[in-house]
């Protein structure tokens, strides 16, 4: 057992620290405002010219084959830069794993280097009216058409939606519950777009209608009827290490001492906590990365880590309202509050994550 | 990177694991009190971090961390941390300590007193510790030794207020020993918190109640979740610690390598074990009902470690005010 970095994961956190350093812009407006996302695009763009969007991925499509743990040092990096969010995050972190793992190698070629640049940036469309935390109950569906397939039915809280070009999810094809659904791509242009504006008043989701929109087989990801299997694969992805990484919560933690230094004890000590919780993330993910490594596969475990991160970062970010008190709104801390204040709701609520947790790590009864 | 314990240092908790399993039962920690010790002597766990010159094997306590875990999960009697631990960073030329024939405790600086102080041969005594500074230590014979017993909630951790009569002051950093003794408590107390753990779900998948097992209903489920998170975040703080204090040891043969603040590692790795058990212990004890809350269930053992060892070597609210104040000097450099 060693917690040490290689010299070449040494010099690859020194390449990344200076470049982000020469290169990450001041605070872009929200990338929920048109303006916004155009600038969130273009620092992609300008990330991807230095094969720094996607680091993990092949070179061939735009990445350099850094391993799990050299990705972790770039997210660490990134975050403690004060870099912007990732606009091209659903893609980038939730399909395009999608595509290594399932896709046909013309998929990869025609999306992923796009992606990587931002030329096209992804909405992730699971959810419905119907359909949230039982995802299985979705009824948008797909009918068999010369070529391809029309996308019926309606999405809802789709991320990025209001400004992405193309979007992805799950459509049913036959049968019922997680049988008969299938993965699909989609552009985004023949899709109606209702923007939903969120707390902060800007619209990060939206709600999509389908009203025979043809997608040509070449979009459909895997077997029709396997999308339940693929989705789950790539959500179990998401839940893990890819959604969100130590670096975003350490940067927090290490902001929120600095901003509770001279606080009265009771927040103070409250600030000490968050800082060893992010510390236990990172930790606990260094272990997670070696068990990925060795071929291991993590399954429902990743569960405690979506508990884990995103309650420690509303607590962060909770504290941090209760530190600055009226002065919260002229600081970033009120939009990172109200966008923690998603996490334990989004990629599976924290109540879901908790029952499998409860069923299928501890062996608990159904 | 390589953050995972070895096959050699997993087996040799596995060896632990079956002698305390045959010969440390819930039975024994009602009517002995070193169960196990003479076995785990023979299998040279007293002699893991003595060094060889001294007839020991000379390990890191890294490697002996999975073994440490084993005896918190079993709820082990004795000075185990003490003998096992602190003895070979602090007296390494005792004859016999690693063959498990010499005893040691220790009344650690701000400590109320010694664990099973009343079992050991040899006690250390520390200084009332001045605020982060090595007050230093001294040695006592168990014959030189007057032993009050201080009340407690554990009773196969009897802990005693130490006086003496005669000492030999002690010639090494107590401050390594008492970090490595730390790191190892909290190594025991996610041992603890992993069998709270475990007989919980046992109980609730065999309790039934509504004509249903109570593991069934969501909130007995969700309650045990959170003590699964706990102790799943808490298990490398106390590894990491492990691996910190070894890297500061700089006679340990080792290059010492850059770890900007090993007190506060250890700190954390304490504060949350401790933390995670005491969750455990309360879902444990909330799970079990009335049946938990009586002493003929062998449960209470268990409870009453995780809050004796929570206690040990500082609270979690004592190590976060260390950390709290190594955080306020501005270096937020982290290991690794």
């Amino acid at each position: 057992m060693d917690l040490d970095f290689t010299r070449a994961e040494r010099d690859f956190r020194a390449e990344v620290r200076d470049w982000l350093a020469r290169h990450v812009p001041e605070r872009p407006p929200s990338m929920d405002t048109p303006e916004g996302f155009e600038a969130h695009r273009a620092w992609e763009a300008l990330l991807a010219s230095a094969r720094l969007s996607a680091v993990s991925w092949p070179e061939e499509y735009g990445g350099r084959g850094a391993s799990l743990v050299e990705w972790l040092i770039f997210e660490e990096e990134y975050w403690a830069a004060g870099a912007p969010g990732r606009v091209s995050q659903n893609g980038i972190f939730l399909l395009a794993p999608t595509l290594m793992a399932f896709g046909t190698e013309e998929q990869r070629r025609a999306w992923l280097p796009g992606m990587a640049r931002a030329d096209q940036v992804w909405a992730q469309a699971w959810s419905e009216p119907e359909a949230g935390s039982d995802l299985a109950a979705l009824t948008s569906r797909a009918e068999r058409a010369d070529g391809g397939w029309r996308l019926y039915g309606q999405k809802t809280w789709s991320s990025r939606a209001a400004y992405a070009s193309h979007g992805f999810g799950l459509f049913r094809t036959s049968g019922a519950r997680h049988k008969g659904l299938t993965y699909v791509m989609f552009p985004l242009e023949d899709v109606a777009v209702r923007p939903v504006a969120q707390l902060d008043g800007l619209p990060g989701f939206a709600e999509l209608f389908f009203d025979g929109v043809y997608v040509p087989d070449t979009m459909v990801i895997g077997e029709p009827g396997d999308g339940w299997r693929i989705a789950m694969a790539a959500t179990s992805s998401e839940r893990g290490l890819t959604l969100r990484s130590p670096g975003r919560f350490l940067a927090t933690a290490d902001r929120l001492v600095a901003l509770a230094r001279d606080a009265d004890p009771a927040l103070a000590d409250r600030a000490a906590r968050c800082w060893i919780d992010a510390e236990a993330y990172r930790l606990h993910t260094f272990h997670t990365a070696r068990r990925i490594t060795a071929g291991e596969e993590i399954g429902p475990a990743s569960s405690m880590g979506k508990v884990f991160w995103s309650e420690l970062d509303l607590r962060m970010h909770g504290l941090a309202m209760e530190l600055l008190g009226e002065r919260a709104g002229t600081t970033p801390w009120l939009d990172g509050f109200l966008f923690a204040l998603a996490g334990p709701i989004y990629a599976g609520t924290n109540e879901i994550q908790r029952t499998i947790i409860a069923e299928r790590v501890l062996g608990l009864p159904r | 990177m390589d953050f995972a314990f070895t096959p050699d240092q997993l087996a040799l908790a596995e060896t632990v694991r079956d002698v305390l399993t045959e010969h440390c039962p819930a039975s024994a920690l009602r009517s002995e009190r070193l169960p196990a010790w003479d076995r785990l002597a023979a299998v040279g766990f007293f002699g893991l971090l003595v060094p060889p010159e001294a007839d020991g094997l000379g390990l890191c306590l890294v490697d002996a961390l999975p073994a440490l875990e084993e005896t918190g999960r079993a709820c082990l009697p004795g000075p185990v941390v003490e003998t096992a631990v602190v003895a070979p960073y602090l007296l390494p030329g005792v004859p016999k300590l690693a063959s498990g024939a010499v005893r040691v405790s220790v009344v650690p600086p701000g400590g109320a007193g010694a664990p099973d102080a009343d079992l050991a041969d040899l006690i250390v005594v520390a200084a009332p510790s001045t605020r982060g500074r090595d007050g230093g230590a001294v040695v006592v014979g168990r014959e030189a030794a007057r032993l009050r017993p201080l009340p407690g909630p554990d009773p196969c951790r009897r802990l005693s207020e130490v006086t003496y009569t005669e000492s030999t002051p002690l010639d090494r950093p107590l401050a390594p020993a008492l970090r490595a003794a730390t790191v190892a408590t909290a190594a025991q107390l996610i041992g603890v918190a992993r069998r709270l753990l475990e007989v919980s779900v046992a109980y609730a998948r065999s309790r039934r109640q509504f004509g249903a097992p109570i593991g069934s209903f969501q909130a007995v489920k969700h309650r045990l979740a959170d003590v699964a998170v706990a102790v799943a975040f808490a298990a490398p703080l106390v590894h990491r610690a492990a691996l910190a204090v070894e890297a500061a040891v700089p006679d340990a043969g080792l290059e010492v390598r850059a770890v900007p603040d090993v007190g506060r590692d250890v700190s954390a790795a304490k504060a949350a074990a401790g933390e995670a058990a005491d969750l455990a212990a309360r879902a444990a004890l909330q799970t079990h009902g009335a049946i938990g809350y009586t002493e003929e269930l062998d449960l209470r053992f268990w409870l009453a470690r995780a809050w004796s060892l929570s206690a040990a070597y500082g609270g979690a609210a004592e190590h976060r005010a260390r950390i709290r104040e190594a955080l306020a000097g501005g270096d937020l450099r982290r290991y690794p």
